[in-house]
């Protein structure tokens, strides 16, 4: 730890906070202008506003039917998630524990796909979409968000199954655990850390993503959160009232998730980069 | 379908279409550049500041980070607010300190919008950047640094003969991730420059090049997979090598 003089200190302690304010700002100005009407936009967009209009939000939510847009969301992802973890805890555990043939080949070819962007991919991935008929559906993005998400959630698990001590299942193999048992049983309470960092950065990443579905969905009913707010941005492209409303019910609910569960974002997102 | 040779690479390489091609190419390199600047050598130095003894430490950790958990898309909305040329937050502010002359069309002009657009994905992403570098800055033995500062090292030379040797490794694995990345940018140029990368293709970088090529430019042109899937083939190349260079580096790593 970097030991400053208390000068120093100081002034990179300002430093911070005027970084925190780039942060925030924009942030702000736009749950700002979400309560503004048009006119109240132009003349003052320094000031808070003169009364709080919640018809932008109501009109915002409607337009850009976020409702559907947040259920198709929410399913898009916890079903994504979900299949990550099953395909992925049972690989992670096979390279973690069997010793066959071709393991460390199979190994470093899923972890080949972790700096690997699955949309260098995107015209095969369509072609094969089109031809299985799931082309504009959930189910062919979530096929693609569980087969891009392997590769993380593997590399992680193992490792947290790595770490589990040997003793530990040969005790339990005396007992007589089968391989199903030790999985169930222990490997899998065990690995339960790295499964929540698993699920939260897959959580931010499918949520998030606006290439897939602005490729694979074109049926609005079935648009996802990121894909129904452009949508609405293009054809409202000058309510900034609306738009700034949009924005904030885009934006607000995964800041308080993110500010409930900050250490593990925090601490998952940094070790599972890069360690 | 009709095989063609290699008649894709040719256009992509020469002609009209080789010229947005290398356009492109151009841009998306200007992408890499200036991210590696400011989320390898600025994050290093926030990252170190956020690490040192100062009021607050863990509220800045999760402030910095607070940008990447949002859509790429929806901050490229938010930051068209910020700069919209006469209610924007940016030209107000400068307008107010009297800065007048600085204000500009920052999307609108040819000379300032890819620039602006790079900055607005580095106030994004550079979070995750600063921690993972502040996790490799803790993973440094305090007692090195102690034993550096009862020899009576400066802070300065603390940084650079400890610290930085220490995350060197860091540097490299972030260095290939910024390299794949920033030739896989499509939401944010899509979000503030349009599918097209206006004005006049000059925020134009692979990834908006290629979904025109390939899905049809909303319009403008028609539908080309195999000119696509081209422009993806280039990308895939210069991208693969690094992606098990990545693959090689964590594993080895672990090893040791």
């Amino acid at each position: 730890m970097l030991r400053l003089s208390l000068p120093m200190r100081i002034i990179v302690f300002a430093a911070l906070i005027l970084y925190v304010l780039i942060v925030v700002t924009p942030f702000g100005m736009v749950f700002m202008n979400s309560f503004k009407n048009m006119r109240e936009i132009y003349q003052r967009p320094f000031s808070l506003p003169e009364i709080f209009r919640f018809e932008n939000y109501e009109r915002a939510w409607t337009s850009a039917r976020l409702g559907q847009a947040y259920l198709n969301s929410i399913f898009v992802t916890s079903t994504s998630i979900a299949g990550i973890l099953i395909v992925s805890s049972m690989l992670a555990f096979m390279l973690s524990r069997f010793r066959f043939r071709f393991r460390k080949l199979l190994y470093m070819y899923i972890i080949m796909g972790l700096a690997l962007p699955a949309r260098l991919a995107i015209i095969p991935i369509y072609v094969i979409l089109t031809r299985m008929g799931l082309v504009d559906t959930h189910l062919g993005l979530i096929i693609v968000y569980i087969a891009t998400g392997i590769s993380f959630a593997t590399f992680l698990l193992k490792r947290f199954m790595d770490d589990i001590p040997k003793e530990l299942e040969e005790s339990a193999v005396i007992d007589g655990a089968t391989p199903r048992t030790i999985f169930f049983r222990i490997a899998l309470p065990l690995t339960a850390p790295g499964m929540v960092v698993v699920g939260l950065v897959n959580f931010v990443s499918v949520w998030n993503d606006f290439f897939f579905p602005f490729i694979i969905i074109t049926n609005r009913a079935r648009y996802t959160m990121p894909l129904a707010i452009s949508g609405f941005f293009g054809e409202f492209s000058n309510r900034w009232d609306l738009i700034a409303a949009a924005l904030s019910l885009g934006v607000i609910p995964i800041m308080i998730i993110f500010f409930f569960f900050s250490k593990y974002f925090i601490t998952g997102m940094t070790q599972g980069a890069l360690k | 379908m009709r095989f063609v040779g290699l008649e894709n690479f040719r256009s992509i390489f020469f002609g009209s279409f080789g010229a947005e091609f290398r356009n492109a190419l151009g841009n998306s390199f200007y992408f890499f550049i200036l991210n590696s600047f400011f989320e390898l050598v600025v994050a290093f130095f926030i990252a170190v500041f956020l690490t040192s003894r100062i009021w607050g430490r863990r509220f800045f950790q999760t402030m910095v980070y607070l940008p990447n958990v949002i859509s790429m898309v929806l901050v490229g909305f938010i930051w068209a607010m910020m700069l919209n040329p006469q209610w924007g937050l940016v030209n107000q502010l400068l307008r107010n300190v009297g800065l007048q002359n600085l204000t500009r069309v920052w999307l609108g002009e040819a000379d300032t919008a890819l620039t602006t657009i790079v900055m607005v994905n580095i106030w994004r992403n550079i979070g995750f950047y600063i921690l993972v570098f502040v996790a490799s800055i803790l993973n440094v033995d305090p007692e090195l640094m102690d034993a550096a500062y009862i020899d009576g090292a400066s802070n300065w030379r603390v940084i650079r003969h400890i610290l930085f040797p220490l995350v060197v490794p860091s540097f490299q694995t972030l260095l290939i991730l910024i390299f794949i990345w920033s030739f896989n940018i499509f939401d944010i140029v899509y979000a503030l420059g349009g599918i097209q990368g206006s004005p006049f293709r000059t925020t134009d970088v692979l990834g908006t090049l290629f979904y025109r090529t390939a899905f049809g430019g909303l319009g403008s042109s028609a539908q080309d997979y195999g000119l696509g899937a081209a422009i993806v083939v280039v990308v895939f190349l210069m991208v693969i090598p690094l992606s098990m260079v990545y693959a090689y580096l964590l594993e080895k790593r672990r090893g040791g």
